[in-house]
């Protein structure tokens, strides 16, 4: 069945996957580096779900998703604090110019 | 009682380190006696420990699935080498006192050295593989922060990065072990590995015994992995004297020792043993013939000192190698403490500006002589009857050719010696040097180890009693002190020494003009690049910086490679996992 529930998940996930990556492709701006990387996190969180729903191990899928949301607001909110001293100090938020890690 | 004590052994220097870690420098006098007062009372659970040694499993705390239950064991050999490291862990410090009078950094100093005690007395009493590792690990760390504790000076960093590069490959080898012996036997318990060697599959257990072998070579500066202990000798002399005289190098004996029973019949491997001992006592014996530093020389003899033990053990004498590694450590801390008193008094490290300094200094002559008439082995010091002993069993044991060897190498110790003595506080002064003889600190712990030095023989007895007692594995020969001096003076061994001894002494009177000259001879060059092994060190720092340079290439610094990299790998794997199914 292609509108299968489960199916119907599995897309969700791929395409929030997909709109990660391009995201994560196509911006310099540090700030909506941290919001895509949030996109790519939930895509993860919804596969969690996913997993569990169809290994038949709902309770600890959802456990870990929630332990996952945890984490990754800890990271979001660090990841914003930076982005904000690295526009004050940097003036700029665009990862191209203040990048130094060169070959 | 056994359990408790061995908590507070491996927990109060750690508790020490905490408080220490949590003072300021403002109060020195505070951080000395706190540093002071933790060490000397792990010392004294460490000797109250002696009586409770057995081969039972003192504690066990389990510690989940992948790790086993973490045990400890206080058996005869850990209990003497736990007792070694608190004891002179205690007088390192008390010396300390002295020698880092009006140094900053005191917090760190001391969290380091109490960190480093409470880990070497758990890496000895640890009955769990893993465990050991764990504590092993410790050790070099704090070894590193040790050699490194003046950290504004660039040759002691690099001495630093130098020992923890190199004790790290013995790591390897040391967890390599421990993880084979996880996948043939399912346990990581020490006790299991020697009492099932027999159920291993002869390549495991040869994996093992290898890997094990590396990582006693890397930790006791053996050949070929020599060169670090040398250039260890930047960090503070009662450093030099604790973690590289007179306890961690002896980690890598103690591994030797403990699992022989395990891998004695292992095709090949008593042989490596007794040839990176032999090769070891013979190279380093020979570089401290012409060193001019007074600790690179100390540094020299202590690697020649521990090739001896670990060639004891190649044949065979468990007993005799664990005997000299009490003696050593005693008078090789109380060498290189005296020496430490020197060179904070004189402010050179360099032995051809030193010279007629023992009028100047009676308490430190005296007592540096007494270390070196041990370490040269000369009765009655401790250091002549654990020579003695490993060279009897080097006799009776071992092949001709290796005694031969080390008898060569017990003359070059005679010789280097008393170059070193005679350079130091006797001949004609070179400079002026104003110098005052040891503080009172520095005197409390000289003279408690010039103390140890004549007597610690005495305890040859009980000592070997105590670990043919708790090591059910090894069959360990044990001698009361008659029969010991009996044998030892029976035995036409201990006379063929004694007179490879007095030849060394004849032949350094005879040449002392020379060996104590300041023109650089041939003999100075070989030393001095440690017979090639330090250019070969750097060849592979340089390779490997070289190998580091080229793969910097792939590392762009664009996040958009970086994220199509991701998506390329997902996809392979993706790919992958369809086409397999």
């Amino acid at each position: 069945m292609i509108l299968d529930p489960l199916n119907v998940v599995l897309f969700g996930v791929v395409l929030l996957l997909a709109v990660g990556f391009y995201g994560l492709l196509i911006t310099r701006n540090l700030v909506k580096i941290v919001l895509v990387l949030q996109v790519l996190v939930k895509a993860v969180v919804l596969a969690l779900v996913l997993a569990g729903k169809h290994s038949g191990n709902l309770g600890l899928g959802q456990s870990i998703a929630a332990t996952v949301i945890v984490a990754d607001t800890v990271v979001a909110v660090v990841a914003l604090a930076l982005a904000v001293q690295v526009r004050r100090r940097a003036g700029t938020l665009d990862i191209a110019k203040i990048s130094t890690l060169r070959g | 009682m056994a359990g408790i004590l061995i908590g507070l052994v491996i927990g109060l220097p750690w508790l020490g380190t905490v408080a220490l870690w949590l003072t300021r420098d403002e109060n020195p006098r505070f951080q000395h006696a706190l540093a002071v007062g933790f060490s000397i009372a792990a010392g004294v659970a460490s000797l109250v420990l002696i009586p409770f040694s057995s081969a039972e499993t003192a504690i066990s705390i389990p510690m989940g699935r992948y790790f086993g239950d973490l045990t400890f064991t206080a058996d005869g050999l850990a209990v003497s080498l736990a007792a070694i490291a608190c004891v002179i862990g205690s007088l390192a410090v008390i010396f300390s006192v002295d020698y880092m009078h009006g140094e900053a950094g005191l917090s760190r100093y001391y969290a380091f050295v109490l960190l480093f005690i409470g880990a070497m007395a758990g890496l000895v009493l640890s009955g769990n593989l893993l465990f050991m590792f764990f504590f092993w690990e410790i050790t070099a760390l704090c070894s590193y922060a040790l050699i490194s504790f003046h950290n504004d000076d660039p040759k002691a960093v690099a001495g630093g990065i130098k020992a923890l590069i190199i004790t790290q490959v013995g790591g390897v080898g040391l967890l390599a072990g421990a993880l084979t012996t996880y996948v043939a036997l399912g346990s990581y318990q020490i006790s299991d590995l020697i009492a099932n060697t027999g159920e291993m599959p002869a390549g495991l257990l040869t994996l093992v015994a290898f890997g094990f072998l590396i990582a006693a070579a890397a930790k006791s500066a053996q050949f070929p992995f020599h060169t670090w202990l040398p250039d260890a000798m930047e960090a503070p002399t009662p450093i030099s004297a604790l973690i590289h005289a007179a306890t961690m190098v002896n980690a890598g004996v103690y591994l030797l020792a403990r699992f022989y029973p395990a891998f004695e019949h292992v095709t090949g491997w008593t042989l490596a043993v007794t040839l990176v001992g032999l090769v070891s006592a013979l190279v380093t014996a020979f570089m401290a013939l012409t060193a001019t530093d007074l600790k690179r020389a100390l540094a020299y003899s202590t690697v020649s000192q521990l090739g001896y033990m670990v060639y004891a053990i190649g044949v065979g004498g468990v007993y005799p190698s664990q005997f000299h590694l009490l003696s050593h450590a005693v008078f090789k801390a109380l060498l290189f403490l005296s020496a430490g008193a020197v060179i904070h008094a004189a402010g050179t490290r360099n032995m051809l500006r030193m010279g007629a300094l023992g009028r100047q200094m009676p308490f430190t002559r005296n007592v540096f002589i007494l270390g070196a008439l041990a370490l040269a082995g000369l009765p009655i010091l401790n250091g002549f009857w654990s020579k003695e002993l490993i060279l009897e069993a080097g006799l009776s044991q071992g092949p001709l050719w290796a005694y031969i060897g080390m008898l060569l190498g017990a003359g070059m110790t005679a010789f280097y010696t008393f170059r070193m003595t005679w350079l130091v506080f006797f001949g004609e002064a070179r400079e002026a040097l104003h110098v005052h003889d040891a503080g009172k600190a520095m005197k409390i712990s000289l003279g408690l180890l010039a103390v140890g030095t004549l007597t610690t023989w005495l305890l040859a007895g009980p000592f070997g009693e105590m670990l043919h007692e708790t090591l059910p594995f090894h069959s360990i020969h044990s001698l009361n002190l008659s029969g010991l001096v009996n044998e030892i003076f029976m035995a036409p061994a201990t006379y063929i020494a004694l007179t490879v001894v007095a030849l060394g002494l004849v032949i350094f009177w005879m040449v002392r003009k020379q060996a104590t000259s300041q023109r650089e001879a041939w003999t100075d060059v070989l030393s001095r690049e440690s017979f090639g092994f330090d250019w070969l060190n750097r060849q592979i720092v340089a390779g490997t910086a070289q190998l580091a340079s080229v793969l910097q290439k792939t590392q762009t610094g664009v996040l958009s490679w970086n994220v199509l990299a991701i998506i390329g790998a997902l996809l392979a794997v993706l790919i992958y996992l369809v086409w397999s199914a």
